[in-house]
């Protein structure tokens, strides 16, 4: 049985207005759909606000009507105009559906263009900030050990999960707005220390040098979770990793499973070892990743055989400024071949940074776009109708989502590492 | 026919009833659902096709992107909407799409109750989402 606070109560009872209670209802249904007994304060969030693809089920030009019926997920014809998000939750946006001043180098309209900057503008008036980011953690929004936070980017719960030790669940782009609006969610599950002991003893025995080798070992440890709210931690001879291998370990673990947080022994926040790992429990099972799974992981996102390619794309999840130099120096004083656009992702304060080192210029130099705040992935619409034959790109999530629907455009779907992506980009093929 | 009832605790209110489509492995959200038809497209799924509408769908978890629940949320807004949920033991994925979708839900049964192993796709499933109480009428030959 929910029970809440007398705070909690009066913003349910519209003491705080009808925005609040709004969000605040749907939180006590989704923390009675859990089984919750109580709330907790939220004190930072990431919302997925702008124009996005999903949206356009809703024919309206009005952001308060589509933000009442998609995000507040009003059944009625009652509309909640924007008003001032939680004071007590720092909120800044996700990934969004367009670089955030460019639209025809991705291959995306005006139209969309401006309705994004139309919504990101109201949105900011509501007391969010634009940042545009899958990973925040690169521009200073970092939860501390046993923080509350919610975040609508699956890896950026991974990775303040189990890096940081701060608390959140998965809770989609509807309850991750429902809390930054009234400033609570559900205290369950993640949120309660006492439950997030790991589950799972993952033994790696494949290989886990490179940030591709964690890309593929994200993907591949996720198809072997298959018992759901699983919480593992890894074992084994592995190479430590360092924040660009994790970013992509984590992104490519919760596309293929529902993890939410993945211990590390000697890495991560709670498992210096791996009994405080388990904190006490005995282990549900054991999973050895062996080489074999990484290699089946790999066949799966990346096609047979060589092809030409149309579009590369580069940093899913948003490349670090360390990515970026090391991108730079594989484009000094070459050329993207004809006919190819070569997109490098990542988010307004890297960019600035590499616009300040140079590396932007480099970039953009060699005829590749230096991309902010997005990727094509949410993008969307018609960001891979550039896409003729073939697609190539560096991250496993890309490589998964978008085989379906290439595919049956009887376009072949690439993945490799970042040189060999530049360098299939300068030639315009990808050699198997 | 053969009947079989069940009890899990109430996660949303309502009653339903529908066809089963049991996914012992979930449904990916993103590139799982089709927003525009209802139908099920994530690649190698053993329900491919399969169209959402007015469905009871019977899930172990949430699975891939923490958008889950905004895919099945803007399939119902396009008129896709399953009829409810039963969802093994829940988690925070599948939370939130019973709130935002707002049809009924069963959920945390007790772990002698194999879900999948009692429910078959096609088998017709009423459920109670205030009481938790679920009635299977089976529809295939076993």
């Amino acid at each position: 049985m929910l029970k809440l606070t007398k705070e909690e109560k009066r913003m349910l009872d519209g003491k705080n207005g009808i925005f609040k209670q709004k969000a605040m209802q749907k939180i006590v249904e989704y923390a009675n759909a859990l089984g919750a007994e109580a709330l907790c304060t939220v004190t930072k969030a990431t919302v997925y606000m702008g124009n996005h693809p999903y949206l356009d089920v809703i024919e309206s030009d009005d952001y308060n009507e589509i933000f009442s019926k998609m995000v507040l997920c009003e059944k009625g014809e009652q509309i909640y105009p924007l008003e001032q998000f939680s004071d007590e939750c720092f909120t800044q946006t996700c990934v969004g559906p367009c670089d955030h001043f460019r639209y025809q180098e991705i291959n995306i309209s005006k139209e969309v263009f401006e309705k994004n900057r139309k919504f990101l503008d109201l949105i900011h008036d509501a007391g969010v900030s634009i940042a545009g980011s899958c990973t925040p953690y690169l521009s200073g929004w970092i939860p501390l050990r046993g923080e509350h936070f919610v975040s609508t980017e699956s890896s950026n719960i991974l990775f303040g999960n189990s890096v940081y030790g701060a608390c959140a669940n998965a809770d989609g782009l509807e309850a991750s707005a429902w809390s930054a609006i009234c400033g609570r969610t559900p205290l369950w599950g993640n949120h309660i220390l006492s439950n997030r002991y790991a589950t799972h003893i993952v033994e790696i025995q494949c290989k886990s040098e490179t940030a591709k080798d964690w890309d593929i070992i994200g993907h591949a440890l996720g198809r072997l979770l298959t018992e759901g709210n699983e919480r593992p931690v890894l074992t084994g001879n592995f190479c430590r990793p360092d924040i660009n291998r994790l970013k992509k370990f984590f992104s490519s673990l919760a596309t293929t499973s529902g993890c939410e947080l993945c211990h590390i022994v000697g890495c991560t926040a709670e498992a210096p070892t791996l009994e405080a790992a388990l904190a006490g429990h005995e282990p549900k099972g054991k999973i050895v990743l062996t080489q074999e799974e990484y290699d089946r992981s790999l066949a799966s996102i990346c096609d047979e055989g060589s092809g030409d390619v149309q579009m590369v794309v580069l940093g899913c999840p948003h490349y670090t400024l360390e990515e970026i130099r090391d991108a730079a120096r594989l484009l000094e004083g070459k050329q993207v071949a004809e006919g190819v656009s070569l997109q490098i992702w990542t988010d307004l304060t890297m960019q600035y940074l590499a616009q300040v080192n140079g590396y932007a210029q480099t970039i953009e130099a060699s005829g590749a776009h230096l991309l902010n705040s997005a990727c094509p992935l949410v993008c969307g619409r018609t960001a891979y109708d550039l896409v003729k034959t073939g697609f190539l790109t560096d991250g496993a999530k890309q490589a998964h989502y978008v085989h379906t629907d290439l595919n049956e455009k009887n376009c072949k779907v690439f993945y490799g590492d970042m040189k060999s992506c530049i360098e299939a980009s300068i030639k315009g093929r990808w050699e198997a | 026919m053969k009947q079989i009832r069940l009890k899990g605790r109430p996660a949303f209110p309502g009653k339903a009833t529908g066809e089963a489509i049991v996914c012992p492995h979930s449904i990916q959200g993103w590139a799982g659902v089709s927003e525009q038809t209802g139908c099920i497209i994530e690649k190698g799924h053993p329900e491919i096709g399969k169209c959402i509408k007015g469905k009871i769908l019977v899930i172990p978890y949430g699975k891939g992107s923490t958008g889950w629940s905004g895919h099945f949320h803007s399939a119902a807004v396009a008129g896709f909407s399953p009829a409810g949920w039963l969802f093994s033991h829940i988690d925070s994925r599948c939370g939130v799409a019973a709130a935002a979708l707002e049809i009924p839900a069963v959920a945390d049964f007790p772990d002698d109750v194999d879900l999948f192993s009692l429910i078959k796709t096609g088998d017709l499933v009423e459920i109670d989402g205030s009481t938790g109480e679920v009635t299977i009428t089976s529809r295939c030959e076993s």
